[in-house]
């Protein structure tokens, strides 16, 4: 093996230094691709969010002057309607995380116990039902959307059954909450909310929910990637195994026990996994409002992804679309780093509560 | 492990194997709330206008008819947008698979100088959110004079580091001694790669293939910044036009649906034809 | 050592490479605009240079129209000339202006004059048209920026109100009832009002509500553009007066009848009336032929007569390859005798004013338009106007809710800072 290692190294260098070649050349065509279309852009979008870029000609024109934060500032402190559209994307974009990735982590890791632990026969068939939504296009999917939910269209008609009266869905900018607060009473603001703002916009703004247009996206975007996640789920389960769940039955612990103190724990990664990749993509909703309703009804879907596409190419004002773009970068990576803090590794495992959970727990250790 | 106590009624046992009836009940429902929409959209397609208004949930048209299919072929370019997706969405496919495991090769296989910097800069480019490129990407287009352009709507598709990452991990999993053995007999690192270690990698370049097509062919936002002449709408941006009442203005449900229902057929094909692969790598690929 | 060495040597070789390849991708994708050739490579200024014509057609009739036009320009220049839709106007252009490579003749709304003509993306030709003089004064000062004459008009339309003559007579009008008044719209609103049809429905924007501002001696901006009065009394009578409207569901807002517009609502007769402009001809001849309809003056408001117009122009780049070219399309497409073609073709009303009354005569049912012509007033055209206007129309869309004094407050406030500039 030795004597044979060494004949092959007996050309030497040259091996060593085709292989130098050889291993750029592979690889050549992706860093280029690489970085012209995903760094490159990034550095020229910076350049241009602190630039006074009117949009004619190239940004790197000797005209082109650098006015540093302006536009960062514009958008945040301004407070004119930079300000304000901005606050109003946040908000929604803000709301539209709070639903979806909850529900959509809940929903498909429900899907997965289902799936995988439960039942014997036909898995194939229902984890195929439960994907087929994420391999469509968004587009396709919008377009079905807007059917569904029309004023006349099928939910409504389903929520007739139950003698309920649904909202003309895309075109109603009235937020759950104030609908809420409104059935119980509390009609308008109270006087503290309505005039403080943060962002432009009024707490009493800030607290108006999602609006019924938002949740139809929420509903959507729930229906489209609680597949995916399923599936993700399903891997994580199959990785623990049935003994562990065996383990934890003999020592009397019931199925919902069981699920908390055992599974759960131990799907954490997978678990983070799904949590920051939902984080990550709704953050960035874009496609689906592009489709469907462009921001409307009364901006109510508007997104920062959206927004930062509007403000630069239909309203020719690139810097204030590029700086929002990066803003948007920092809320993503900053959440992302929050939840990994959250869900973060402990390296002493916390004192189970009760008796039962101990038992659980010092079988698992077993 | 401790000894079953005598005690432990057998109801426990059974919860291990069989599953309640209600278990079933439940999935059934479930999965009937998630096929229900594709059906609808289906039987709409089919659906004069204003039954469509009239009975959304019906799914048996009472007067079937393709009339959304023929205005739908008869009044836009539907035609030019199925030939321009398919296009692209063929040279995305090829052009990443052979890119993606040249790169995947090289990171996995061939010990160069810069391999780990490389590796990193791959990685940290995945995390950059794609919407925050909409803007850049048309700046550098632009500046690249490939802006509306077959060019300017298939090259930029062609990065792709998570194809690089399936790559490179399978990659990895082939046994060196298959190489070993290789260079022995005298062949050139692109010579083993080309015909010894890529024709093993079959399984992960269908992979490729396979996400490549669904991604390119489900990709929208990259064609609204990179093109704007109409014979080169793609049937994502010609289908997003519709919905926002390109046609003539008004609801034309069947017809909307009808296009979407055509567009969906393709990257359908493949799902059920893949299935079991493609619901594989999707909880591996991601995971990584 | 000798691996060192070695090492160093190939990675020089390498790095080599690279560039190499990089080079190569480069010129690939960077040589000529890949498989699809982009006219205007020409380059010249005089000649030659094949035009582009951009426009946002309301359908299939304009499109017709106005690419026969131009066609029939090229055979007898025998310039290429070439007519392309846009899927959205407002991107397309702000997207061929970052490029460079805009279209040489393009539709432009008042809104986006300030905004091009501010950073030299428009060439003011319109002062050297042949026909400069013929323009309607109103419709010039629209395009008029900076004191200076930016693009010819090429046609305009203002909003007259829109009556279904069959649910007229049944629910027992005659034409005496044709309300001249905001009382008389009203009343003939409750009676036309039929269950869950109202009586009137338009569009959930300032740019079919503003008629009533204006109507009440109201406006967003003062005459000379140089105060925002958005949050005036007389404009908070007025969004109140369609608030009550909305309110005793006499009156409606097009999308929340489950239209896409007015003309739609209106011609699928989810409403009796409605507040349009003279393009709903076209489309009402396409889409909803069977409905029996005629065409009234708005009623006055407590302070007179008042409709809004709506105006585009010709805009020509700057960086066209050909400049010459494209004013003498201009010049054509705006004479007497093609703007002629274009009403019949789409029913939009002629800009230059011997037309105007060869039009009068070819369409009498439509005379409510032109006549309306005498006191309709511009939108705001400052440069960020529009965005305030757009900002107001979604906060249009909760008016029946809401409250018109805050809603216009906020507007005010967005207004103040674009007048201010």
């Amino acid at each position: 093996m030795v004597a044979r290692a060494k004949s092959s190294r007996s050309p030497g260098p040259g091996i060593k230094g085709r292989q130098q070649l050889a291993g750029w050349i592979f690889i050549s065509p992706v860093v280029v691709l690489l970085g012209l279309f995903l760094f490159v852009p990034v550095l020229m979008a910076a350049w241009v969010s602190v630039s006074d870029w009117t949009g004619r000609g190239s940004p790197f024109a000797a005209d082109v002057g650098y006015v540093g934060t302006e536009n960062y500032s514009q958008i945040l402190t301004g407070g004119g309607l930079a300000t304000q559209d901005f606050g109003t994307s946040i908000r929604n974009n803000l709301y539209y995380v709070l639903f979806v990735v909850p529900l959509q982590t809940a929903l498909s890791l429900f899907l997965a116990v289902l799936v995988s632990r439960r039942i014997m026969r036909g898995r194939g068939f229902f984890r195929t039902a439960f994907y087929f939504p994420s391999v469509t296009s968004s587009v396709a999917i919008t377009v079905l959307w807007l059917f569904l939910f029309s004023q006349s269209g099928v939910v409504n008609k389903i929520l007739s059954w139950f003698t309920i009266d649904g909202p003309n869905w895309f075109a109603d900018p009235r937020g759950v909450i104030h609908v809420f607060l409104r059935a119980v009473g509390v009609e308008s603001a109270p006087q503290a909310l309505a005039t403080n703002e943060f962002l432009g916009i009024s707490w009493w703004q800030w607290v108006s929910g999602p609006s019924m247009a938002m949740s139809a996206f929420i509903l959507m975007a729930i229906f489209t990637t609680s597949g995916t996640f399923m599936l993700l789920f399903i891997a994580g389960l199959q990785s623990i195994g049935p003994e562990i769940e065996e383990a934890a039955m003999m020592d009397r612990a019931n199925a919902w026990r069981r699920f908390i103190h055992v599974t759960l724990p131990m799907l954490k990664p997978t678990l983070f996994t799904v949590i920051t990749l939902g984080l990550i993509g709704t953050w960035q909703v874009f496609d689906q409002i592009y489709v469907g309703t462009q921001g409307g009804p009364a901006k109510t879907t508007l997104t920062p992804a959206y927004l930062s596409f509007n403000e630069a190419f239909n309203q020719g004002d690139w810097g204030e679309g590029a700086a929002i773009a990066f803003i948007l970068f920092a809320i993503i990576v900053f959440f992302t780093i929050v939840q990994r803090f959250v869900l973060r590794e402990r390296d002493t495992v916390k004192k189970p509560r009760t008796k039962r959970s101990q038992a659980v727990a010092v079988e698992v250790e077993r | 492990m401790s000894t079953t106590p005598a005690t432990t009624p057998p109801k426990q046992r059974s919860r291990l194997g069989a599953a309640p009836w209600t278990t079933y009940l439940l999935l059934v429902l479930l999965a009937l709330v998630y096929i229900m929409p594709f059906l609808i959209q289906i039987s709409t397609s089919f659906k004069t206008e204003p039954e469509a208004a009239v009975n959304p949930i019906g799914l048996f048209p009472q007067n079937w008819t393709t009339a959304a299919y023929e205005r739908l072929f008869r009044f836009s370019d539907y035609a030019t947008w199925g030939m321009n997706s398919a296009i692209v969405t063929a040279f995305v496919t090829v052009g990443r698979v052979f890119f993606v495991s040249l790169a995947g090769y090289a990171l996995a296989r061939i010990p160069f100088r810069g391999r780990g910097v490389v590796f990193a800069l791959v990685i940290a480019v995945m995390a950059v959110p794609s919407v925050v490129l909409l803007i850049p990407k048309f700046l550098v287009i632009n500046q690249l004079g490939i802006y509306d352009s077959y060019a300017g709507m298939i090259v930029p598709l062609l990065a792709d580091a998570a194809g690089v990452f399936i790559m490179k991990n399978f990659f990895e999993s082939i046994p060196v001694s298959v190489e070993e053995q290789a260079r022995i007999d005298g062949a050139g690192v692109f010579r083993t790669f080309w015909s010894i270690v890529l024709p093993m990698a079959a399984p992960a370049v269908m992979t490729i293939v396979i996400l490549s097509f669904q991604g390119s062919w489900n990709e929208l936002n990259h064609f609204i910044v990179a093109t704007q002449d109409p014979q080169l709408t793609t049937l994502t941006k010609g289908v997003a036009q519709l919905a926002s009442g390109q046609l003539s203005q008004g609801t034309q449900y069947p017809l909307k649906l009808g296009a979407a229902v055509l567009m969906t057929i393709p990257v359908a094909i493949v799902f059920f034809v893949f299935q079991r692969r493609i619901m594989n790598v999707s909880a591996g690929a991601v995971k990584e | 050592m000798k691996t060192v060495r070695h090492t160093r040597g190939s990675r020089r070789l390498s790095l080599a490479a690279v560039t190499g390849t990089a080079a190569l991708l480069l010129t690939a994708c960077g040589g000529g605009s890949g498989f699809e050739d982009e006219g205007g490579d020409g380059g010249e200024q005089s000649s030659g240079g094949p035009i582009t014509v951009l426009i946002g057609s309301s359908g299939d009739a304009e499109t017709n129209a106005v690419t026969d036009a131009v066609n029939a320009w090229a055979e007898e220049s025998g310039t290429d000339a070439k007519v392309q839709v846009a899927a959205d106007l407002n991107q397309q252009l702000a997207q061929g202006f970052a490029g460079g490579e805009p279209a040489d003749v393009f539709y432009l709304s008042t809104d986006q004059l300030a905004a091009y003509a501010g950073n030299g993306s428009l060439e003011p030709y319109a002062a050297d048209l042949e026909n400069s003089g013929e323009f309607f004064p109103a419709l010039e000062e629209a395009f008029t920026y900076e004191d200076e004459f930016w693009c010819a008009p090429k046609d305009f339309s203002t909003l007259g109100l829109l009556i279904n003559n069959r649910l007229w007579e049944d629910a027992g009008l005659t034409e005496d009832d044709i309300p001249t008044t905001w009382e008389e719209l009203r009343s003939v609103a409750e009676q036309l009002t039929d269950g869950k049809t109202p009586g009137l429905a338009f569009g959930p924007e300032y740019q079919r509500v503003g008629v009533f501002f204006e109507q009440n001696g109201g406006g967003l901006v003062s005459d000379d553009g140089s105060e925002a009065t958005v949050n005036s009394a007389e404009n908070v009578e007025a969004l109140t007066f369609v608030q009550d409207m909305m309110k005793d569901g006499v009156a409606a807002w097009s999308s929340d009848i489950g239209a896409g517009w007015g003309g739609e609502a209106f011609g699928k007769e989810l409403s009796a009336m409605t507040i349009e402009g003279n393009w709903i001809a076209g489309a009402m001849e396409n889409d909803f032929p069977d409905i029996d309809y005629q065409v009234a003056p708005l009623p006055a408001g407590p302070e007179g007569e008042a409709t809004l117009q709506y105006t585009n122009c010709w805009g020509i780049a700057a960086d066209s390859d050909n400049i010459e070219g494209s004013v003498e399309l201009v010049d054509y497409l705006t004479a007497a005798e093609q703007q002629m073609a274009f009403a019949d073709a789409f029913g939009v009303m002629p800009s230059v004013e011997p037309a105007a009354e060869e039009w009068k005569e070819a369409y009498p049912e439509m005379a409510a338009f032109i006549d309306s012509a005498d006191f309709a007033r511009n939108l705001p055209t400052q440069e960020g106007a529009n965005d305030v206007i757009a900002d107001m129309n979604a906060q249009l869309a909760g008016l029946k809710g809401g409250n018109p004094q805050q809603i216009l407050d906020g507007v005010q406030q967005n207004m103040e800072a674009v007048v201010s500039q």
